[in-house]
């Protein structure tokens, strides 16, 4: 091999990056979703404030925003909400405990990780037993 | 025992490829390395792959086992799934079969300034430090280098020039412990000054699951942290953990 | 921007903020689940109370940082090119920035 084909080979190396075979830890799937959650919570932000304006303006918005949580697909998106601020939430714990050294050592890691991530769900599902 | 192998050679490969073998396991085979070198030396001489002490504490042969990084010389291969994926570390460019480039893993661990920097008269003998001192290394000072961590991880993976990554700040946390060192604060302002050296770092904990030698790069980047903010860890080094078999 | 706004001032800003409003969340659901407003007088006068309101202007300021960092680092980790990401870092900026106008607007223009 000349000098020149090594360089060549060196400029195309190929690289092994295949999410869909590279394992993901149950820390990591905890991890991207706190992520995912976040970025929606903030997109989430500005209508949520816009409810809250109607809700302050007068005694007819308020209703208005009353209205809408008797609407079933507005309950459906509610509960979604309450799921994606509670992962965010217990993520969000979890990550300050780690900070202060609890629950930083693997194996806990590990179970914290289990904890928030079925905890969100159980949140969504009583929120959705009790707007349901 | 059912093997698939990722191969790639510049000289006459467009692109990697997955061989698939088949191996009769002998008794002596109890690790992944023996059972490659097998394949090396009956079946396909052309596989390639690092090896060296073949007891875990050189580092050379890290790959990505099943889709998780490791040391094939200590990876028992009867508790593998099969067929059994062996492919090179993630997102480190391929050199050869299961070798990969690690010149920018390097750059990052040589960034962090890896030696004693400390410009007092030099002693008659050592510079002496006390047991309790010394036992703060513990938890970053067995590190190997091996790059398991580094190439599992995702902050890595999209910040490879700009993060150090968790083998390098591991590496920077064990001088930052070092009572004989004297440029700890310009260690830290270096991790700090810029929000890509250290504070990419997420705490996903991927390098801490898949560490061969049981040490967790994410502890170690929590505690700089908190030396960041003058709080220091309560004292000893950081435990190692057991490491979680691959299967 | 880069020098100033170090990385331990940023992580710090986004773990305050976190606790701050995991206290007035928690605050918030157990005034609800206690003695939720039934009309919008008790509403209205719950909310534009002066401890409230200010505790929930706090809040939506803390909100805002949390979420400066937050996003901040997901455009840093992400977006490479120079370009690209200090113009979406000051959309960001401006973003936040407008929703912390409105919130005040909100909770302290008089309204009947």
């Amino acid at each position: 091999m000349s000098i020149r084909d090594m360089a060549a080979s060196k400029r195309r190396r190929p690289v092994f990056f295949n999410l869909m075979q590279i394992q993901m830890p149950v820390g990591a799937l905890t991890s991207i979703t706190h992520r995912v959650t976040g970025i929606f919570l903030t997109l989430s932000v500005p209508f949520s404030m816009y409810l809250l304006d109607l809700s302050l303006q007068g005694p007819q918005s308020y209703e208005q925003v009353i209205s809408l949580f008797h609407k079933f697909a507005f309950r459906g998106a509610a509960i979604i909400f309450v799921w994606v601020l509670a992962h965010h939430l217990l993520a969000g714990i979890r990550h300050l405990l780690s900070d202060v050294d609890i629950g930083s050592q693997l194996p806990a890691a590990r179970r914290s990780a289990w904890f928030v991530n079925l905890g969100g769900i159980a949140v969504a599902l009583l929120a959705a037993g009790a707007l349901l | 025992m059912h093997f698939s192998i990722f191969r790639y050679n510049p000289e006459h490969d467009e692109k990697p490829y997955m061989q698939d073998f088949q191996v009769d396991l002998q008794p002596t085979d109890a690790m992944l390395l023996d059972v490659i070198l097998r394949i090396k030396n009956f079946q396909d001489d052309s596989l390639t792959i690092r090896k060296s002490c073949r007891e875990g504490v050189c580092g050379s042969d890290a790959i990505n086992i099943n889709g998780r990084n490791g040391l094939a010389c200590v990876t028992r291969v009867r508790e593998l799934k099969e067929p059994v994926e062996l492919r090179p570390l993630p997102s480190f460019p391929v050199i050869r079969d299961l070798v990969v480039d690690m010149t920018r893993f390097w750059k990052q661990y040589h960034s962090i300034k890896p030696y004693l920097i400390n410009d007092e008269p030099a002693p008659e003998k050592e510079r002496l430090q006390s047991p309790e001192d010394r036992e703060k290394l513990n938890g970053s000072y067995e590190c190997i280098m091996c790059a398991c961590c580094t190439s599992q991880c995702p902050s890595s993976w999209w910040n490879p020039d700009k993060f150090v990554g968790p083998a390098g700040l591991i590496q920077a946390y064990r001088f930052v412990s070092d009572s004989r060192d004297r440029a700890t604060q310009e260690r830290l302002d270096d991790l700090n000054n810029d929000p890509y050296r250290l504070f990419r770092c997420r705490t996903i904990m991927n390098c801490t699951e898949v560490c061969p030698r049981g040490l967790s790069p994410s502890r170690a980047i929590e505690r700089i942290r908190l030396r960041m903010l003058n709080v220091e860890g309560h004292g000893g080094g950081l435990a190692l953990h057991r490491v979680p078999t691959i299967k | 921007m880069r020098k100033n706004f170090t990385g331990l001032l940023a992580w710090l800003v986004q773990r305050i903020t976190a606790v701050y409003m995991l206290l007035f969340i928690v605050f918030l659901l157990a005034h609800f689940l206690v003695d939720p407003p039934h009309s919008y007088p008790a509403w209205h006068g719950w909310m534009m109370g002066s401890s409230v309101s200010i505790a929930t202007v706090v809040f939506f300021a803390a909100l805002l940082a949390h979420a400066w960092v937050g996003v901040r680092d997901v455009i840093l980790d992400y977006v490479h090119a120079m370009v690209f990401r200090v113009g979406l870092l000051v959309l960001l900026g401006f973003g936040l920035t407008a929703l912390g106008v409105w919130v005040m607007r909100i909770l302290w223009m008089e309204r009947a």
